[in-house]
């Protein structure tokens, strides 16, 4: 039987740097055994645990899509002891990871509709997740709007793809910055501001909205008054978390624990707990 | 239901030794806890209940998840012989199992076995739980407020101390396996059975008021900001020692011990009362106030999981109430809540 709590092998096969400061990197993983990748079936919103034995592991949101088959890619913030470590890895080097944990974006009930995806910072892992699948299957969904901010055009990550992304018609993109910079001929201003700006119909549309709690919690009402109900209304939350798979006892908000019952919640299933952001 | 003279318990117990690991109370007061045994003799059969609990045995204060050397992972060997629990209070024998409703399959993803936590069960699937009626609950005790009981049947095989001998019934395929190995058992009849309800009836006035619960769910969540929190926050000093002997309490940490080519992954008891539970890396923690944890405590045992599991995650055992350093008692917060007068 297969035990939950023990990583499956993993190599670092490609390192790509985001951001001048080196905080941000991204991973892309191969797996060490066949039989490992072939069972590994997830769906863009879910994550994984990376292990480095020794330090401990960490829950990172799957930034590959199950379209891109072969690999798994994240991208790591480095914050604190496990971060650090995974930023020292080199090409070659294993790692060990557990997953896919937690639920998805409903990619199957987006189906024929529109879907606007809203996205702050270094968390627009899954969201890219979401926006590779969406494209690869682009015949089964309408208009794609993807509103992304940053703090500087420094900090968006996935900046090769966002200029791919810029040459296609069928995406509608807008990026933004809090600050005025020289050269940028995007938007400027927060997120919830452009969201409003933008606004994105909410006709036979869902969105997915994902950042830091405080960008969430500004834009939730802009869309909200774009007519989107509680149900449409999705986003991906953050706890700390160990276990993963709904043991351990630390990630809950209300009954919910965001491992296992999330990381995805509509609006609608949030609406009755008082600490959810 | 069968008989046994208490002067065959030792063969009774010796009896197991050989094809199970036995646990059994032990020990005096603080130090009192279900430890393994050899013989009938180390086991104290005077005490009212053991002060730490008997989840341990399932899912111990620190156990290796796994050891690492160079990348090779090595899973401990499972034990090689069933556990036989004597003595556990029903109280107790049913914690075991509102634990087993979260640390078994995931109610989220009822058919994943990758979902269930290998190690709880490894342990619990072969274990025979022999529960003992209590004839005298303490003045901590409270089981029947959580629809619990003294003479409540509970785990594989049911016992009452009758005096002179035990009377047991075996309530499960696996407790009915063990009495089917007691020789020389007489039948129990009539008498015992007029025996064990007399012995019920006296057990049953130890215990105090009646409480119903059923209410409380929605109460403290409708309740979530009202100053009884602060009150309660006002008093706790956060220990943990409440988590730590409360039989449903299964939250865990892990930790990485040794270097990074070697060393083993371990898991250690946790609890929400602490301010680290929650605490992540850029600093924000979402119950960082000594009122929101405690607050998670009693919606946790009260709220959330009966939201979940249709029953509260506590079974009224009152060994928070004997542990408590600052005499916080779980029976005045309920109350407090269900606006029966109560000051905290
Ligand atoms: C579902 C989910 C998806 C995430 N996706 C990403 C991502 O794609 N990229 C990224 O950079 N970060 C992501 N994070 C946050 C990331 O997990 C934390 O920044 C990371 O755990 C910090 O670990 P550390 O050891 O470096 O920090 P320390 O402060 O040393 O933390 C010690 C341990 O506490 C736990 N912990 C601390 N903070 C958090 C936290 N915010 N969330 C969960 N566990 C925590 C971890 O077990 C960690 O190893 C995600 C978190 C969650 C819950
Ligand atoms: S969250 Fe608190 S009350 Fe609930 S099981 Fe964990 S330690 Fe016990
Ligand atoms: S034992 Fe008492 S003081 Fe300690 S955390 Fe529990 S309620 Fe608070
Ligand atoms: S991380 Fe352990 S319960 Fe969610």
């Amino acid at each position: 039987m297969k035990n939950a709590y023990v990583p499956i092998p993993m190599i670092v096969d490609k390192i790509g740097i985001e951001d001048t400061a080196k905080t941000l990197r991204t991973f892309d993983l191969r797996f060490v055994n066949d039989a490992d990748c072939e069972q590994f079936k997830y769906l863009p919103g879910q994550f994984c645990e990376m292990s480095i034995l020794g330090k401990g592991e960490s829950p990172f949101g799957i930034a590959s899509s199950p379209t891109e088959e072969g690999i798994l890619k994240f991208t790591v913030n480095r914050t604190g002891l496990v971060t650090n470590e995974i930023h020292y890895l080199q090409v070659g080097d294993k790692v060990g990871i557990r997953g896919p944990l937690g639920n998805w974006y409903p990619v199957d009930s987006f189906k024929g509709e529109n879907v606007v995806i809203v996205g702050g910072g270094f968390a627009f892992t899954t969201l890219r997740s979401l926006l590779i699948y969406l494209l690869a299957h682009r015949d089964d969904y309408k208009d794609i709007t993807v509103i992304y901010g940053a703090r500087n055009p420094e900090l968006f990550i996935y900046k090769d793809e966002i200029e791919s992304w810029k040459q296609r018609s069928d995406i509608n993109l807008h990026l933004t910055i809090d600050n005025p910079v020289d050269g940028w001929v995007h938007k400027v201003g927060f997120v919830p501001a452009v969201a409003k700006e933008v606004a994105p119909s909410s006709e036979n549309a869902s969105v997915v909205v994902c950042g830091p709690p405080i960008m969430i919690k500004y834009t939730i009402p802009v869309l909200v008054d774009l007519g989107f109900s509680d149900e449409r209304i999705i986003t991906s939350l953050e706890r700390r978390m160990k276990c993963g798979i709904g043991k351990c006892g630390r990630c809950n908000i209300g009954p919910e624990y965001v491992c296992i019952d999330g990381p995805v919640f509509t609006l609608e299933q949030l609406k009755p707990i008082p600490d959810a952001f | 239901m069968i008989k046994i003279e208490k002067s065959k318990f030792s063969v009774f117990i010796q009896n197991l030794v050989g094809d199970f690991t036995v646990f059994a109370p032990v020990g005096e007061g603080r130090q009192s806890a279900f430890d393994e045994v050899a013989d009938a003799e180390s086991v104290n059969t005077a005490l009212q209940n053991t002060v730490q609990s008997p989840k341990s045995i399932f899912f111990p204060q620190t156990e290796v998840l796994f050891t690492y050397n160079d990348g090779d992972v090595q899973i401990p060997e499972a034990a090689d012989k069933p556990f036989f629990l004597w003595g556990v209070r029903a109280c107790d024998a049913r914690s075991i199992m509102l634990v087993d409703k979260v640390f078994g399959r995931a109610k989220q993803r009822p058919d994943d076995p990758a979902f269930e936590d290998p190690y709880w069960k490894a342990k619990l699937d072969t274990a025979v739980i022999l529960t003992l009626a209590c004839n005298e609950p303490a003045s901590t005790c409270f089981c029947h407020w959580t629809g619990d009981g003294p003479f409540e049947q509970a785990g594989d095989l049911w016992a009452v101390d009758v005096g002179s001998s035990y009377l047991i019934e075996s309530l499960t395929e696996k407790g009915k396996a063990v009495l089917e190995r007691i020789e020389n058992a007489s039948p129990a009849g009539k008498t015992e059975a007029a025996e064990i309800d007399s012995l019920r009836t006296q057990a049953e006035s130890y215990l105090g008021d009646l409480v119903d619960l059923s209410e409380l769910k929605d109460r403290m969540k409708q309740m979530w900001d009202d100053p009884a929190w602060d009150d309660i926050a006002a008093k706790c000093v956060n220990c943990g020692a409440c988590a730590y002997a409360c039989p449903t309490c299964h939250c865990f940490d892990v930790q990485d011990e040794g270097k990074k080519g070697k060393g083993k992954r371990i898991r250690l008891w946790d609890a929400c009362m602490f301010p680290l539970f929650t605490k992540e890396a850029s600093g924000h923690n979402p119950r960082g106030q000594a009122a929101d944890r405690v607050r998670q405590r009693f919606l946790h045992k009260f709220s959330y999981y009966w939201d979940n599991y249709g029953e509260s995650l506590c079974t009224g055992c009152g060994r928070c109430i004997y542990v408590c350093p600052v005499n916080l008692d779980i029976r005045t917060v309920v109350k407090r809540f269900l606006d029966i007068d109560a000051a905290v």
